[in-house]
């Protein structure tokens, strides 16, 4: 069996950021400082993850305000004001606000655009289409708005992202298991993952459900379009998952929310027994959900256990 | 002869009180003083303006301790901070609000004050909130108590200075709770254990560690001001709904940390789908008054129809609570330099005593604390509201 380990998604920021823009905030910090701070992390990011053996590089996102707003500042006709939970965190996202015609004023956004330090294999984070279009705030039909995102934003976002040699794309889908999805919006959500499917080929194509139970929607998410589902293994039974998962599976196992650094033999069971029971032909062993919401010592920690982890399950199971 | 001051429970019943809600942001002088730094001119400068702007008695006693910087002595920076509580106090004075406290001057942050005066606890770092904004998080990580009273000092002092009515805010249980990692029980993470299990033992081991920060360390802390003399004492829950599902816990928290204590005890609640509340809040019952950020998500037109208020759309779930709790209306957007105009806080005010069909059941707040504010933003946006509820009251026939 095919196995492979990466971050994704937002990974946190140093004490030092945490002071930089801060201070910036309140008039104490240059924006020099802040930049060199954030450099600062990003370098250790990637350490981080070599160190770690980990088999595609992250950025780290380490800029981003939160998953949606550099999507919101490249396209014209999207705005960010209202603050709202990010699901049952103490932490919040700045809706997106439709308020125009959508339009890319450039083909990636500016915290994608200077990447020429991050050692390939590279993947690149996006939300999901349903995700996107979920969180926005308007009044249009959510699945219209769901098919407008995706054609205007992330298809050719995502297009340019596989132009410019980033090998995985990793789209983060909370919504889907966390508040569920009626029936009729399936066909609409997977004519729009076959969109970003259709614009990322060559590249592998990930879509990773957590912060909710998967269990209810693993039939039809196995049949997505996409290279591997990612399910949250702290918020779902293995047991309901079925065998025989032709496609690939991204185990969420190492817990994101939670301090506790997990020790690597337990981590290295609970994925062969996943990978064992649902048989899927890749295994990508990762987080439940990125790991922002730790401080990122703690984080740094758990990025090494899941390099240890990885490594021991790719000589298990080869 | 002069009318007697209100009982606790006049104070959540009286029509349109205005009332703040949390912390203001600290000055400049405030912060580099007590971090033992130089100051600048205009630190001194601020500390002279808003002195004579809120009318603080003999401020020129902090602009020579001020001069003094870079302070040492804990002694100098304990006064810098009772000034800074002074100021805080005179602000929301001088704005006309009838209930105020002194915006949190002296703690450092709501979660970060609570947790640093109990036991039990261990830092682990900086976690976002959002954007740039961050919080200090703990663990639990051992029995929790307290290693003092924590608002005891603070409000000894305010009773001592203020003028109007003060209402002391705390944190609740549940979001300090919420706000922490749970590392004294470690069943929930064991990948060795069945999937029930595993949720199972996070469950019972939340369940413990809410209850736990409501019995060991909020309730000691609220007898204790109590004790000192506070009438009324605001339970802050800005995490109150982060776990849908937990609701029963979090009215439960609530309750074991004010049940049978003599005082009125109310709650905020802020930046929510508050539909999520209900009806778990209906076992709330020794809340008299829920002050509630609704500002956000509103209109800025003016109008008391349902169209051109959608932001207080919910207020009708308040309305209903068999208890009958009063609503503090939140009317600013604590997000936005926008200033409200007079007009549009009054017919926030009137389209909620509309709703509610009785005033009395009704107060005026900000939406949340006004930290993220300038303090000349904070005031004048108080100021607006005290104007605004003034043009309610007058239209209402209650001036």
């Amino acid at each position: 069996m095919d196995v492979i380990t990466y971050q994704h998604g937002i990974y946190p920021r140093s004490e030092e950021v945490v002071a930089a823009t801060r201070g910036l905030e309140r008039g104490r910090t240059t924006r020099e400082e802040v930049d060199r701070a954030f450099a600062a992390d990003r370098a250790d990011f990637i350490r981080t993850q070599r160190e770690a053996g980990l088999d595609y590089f992250s950025d780290g996102l380490l800029t981003w305000q939160d998953i949606f707003r550099p999507f919101v500042e490249v396209c014209e006709g999207l705005d960010a004001h209202a603050l709202v939970r990010w699901f049952d965190n103490n932490s919040f996202f700045r809706a997106p606000e439709i308020t125009g015609e959508l339009s890319l004023s450039a083909s990636v956004p500016g915290e994608m655009e200077d990447d020429g330090d991050l050692p390939g294999p590279k993947m690149a984070t996006i939300p999901s289409p349903y995700l996107l279009s979920r969180a926005a705030q308007s009044d249009e039909d959510r699945n219209t708005l769901m098919r407008d995102l995706t054609r205007e934003i992330l298809r050719p976002v995502s297009q340019e992202l596989v132009a410019r040699g980033y090998r995985l794309l990793h789209m983060q889908e909370p919504w889907l298991v966390y508040f569920g999805m009626e029936s009729e919006d399936w066909d609409d959500f997977e004519k729009a993952v076959g969109e970003l499917r259709e614009a990322t080929e060559g590249a592998t194509l990930v879509l990773h459900t957590y912060f909710g139970d998967a269990g209810p929607w693993a039939d039809r998410l196995r049949r997505l379009p996409v290279d591997a589902v990612g399910i949250d293994f702290v918020e779902t039974d293995p047991e309901e998952l079925g065998t025989g998962w032709s496609g690939g599976l991204l185990a969420g196992v190492l817990d994101g929310r939670r301090s506790v650094v997990e020790p690597v033999e337990p981590v290295v069971g609970f994925a062969r027994r996943i990978a064992e029971m649902a048989g899927p032909s890749r295994l990508i062993v990762s987080s439940n959900a990125e790991l922002e919401l730790l401080p990122r010592d703690i984080a740094r920690r758990k990025v090494a256990v899941l390099g240890e982890a990885a490594a021991r399950l790719k000589e298990e199971l080869a | 002869m002069t009318s007697p001051r209100p009982t606790p429970s006049d104070l959540t019943s009286t029509p349109l009180l205005t009332h703040e809600v949390g912390s203001l942001d600290k000055l400049g002088w405030r912060v580099k003083a007590v971090a033992g730094k130089d100051l600048e001119e205009r630190d001194v400068d601020e500390a002279r303006a808003w002195g004579g702007r809120a009318g603080v008695d003999g401020f020129e006693e902090l602009i020579d301790l001020l001069r003094r910087a870079p302070l040492r002595s804990k002694e100098d920076k304990d006064q810098v901070k009772r000034w800074s509580s002074r100021y805080g106090l005179r602000m929301e004075e001088s704005a006309g609000l009838d209930v105020v406290y002194d915006g949190e001057q002296q703690r450092t942050e709501m979660y970060q004050w609570a947790v640093a005066h109990s036991n039990g606890f261990e830092w682990r770092g900086s976690v976002r909130a959002f954007d740039n904004k961050y919080y200090s998080k703990a663990a639990v990580v051992g029995p929790i108590s307290l290693k003092e009273p924590y608002h005891d000092e603070e409000f000894a002092f305010l009773k001592s200075v203020a003028r109007a009515e003060l209402k002391v805010p705390i944190t609740g249980a549940y979001t300090i709770a919420d706000w922490s990692f749970d590392e004294r029980s470690n069943g929930g993470q064991d990948l060795t254990k069945p999937h029930a299990t595993r949720t199972a033992a996070r469950k019972d081991a939340r369940h413990e560690f809410v209850l736990d920060v409501a019995r060991n360390m909020i309730r000691p802390n609220v007898e204790a001001l109590i004790a000192l003399g506070a009438k009324w004492i605001q339970i802050d829950e800005p995490g109150g709904s982060t776990e849908p599902d937990e609701l029963d816990l979090f009215a439960q928290s609530f309750n074991e940390s004010v049940d049978g204590l003599d005082a009125v005890f109310s709650t905020h609640l802020c930046f929510s789908d508050y539909d999520l509340f209900f009806p778990g809040i209906e076992a709330m019952t020794a809340c008299r008054q829920f002050a509630v950020g609704f500002a956000n998500y509103d209109s800025r037109d003016l109008g008391i129809s349902d169209a051109a208020r959608p932001g207080y759309q919910v207020i009708r779930k308040f309305r209903d609570l068999s208890y009958r709790p009063s609503l503090g209306l939140g009317v600013l957007d604590i997000h936005t330099d926008f200033i409200e105009p007079p007009e549009l806080v009054r017919d926030r005010i009137l389209y909620a005593v509309d709703v509610f069909g009785d005033p009395g059941r009704i107060q005026i707040t900000p939406d949340c604390g006004l930290r993220t504010r300038s303090w000349d933003v904070a005031h004048r946006k108080l100021v607006n509201m005290v104007e605004g509820t003034r043009l309610a009251k007058a239209r209402l026939g209650l001036s």
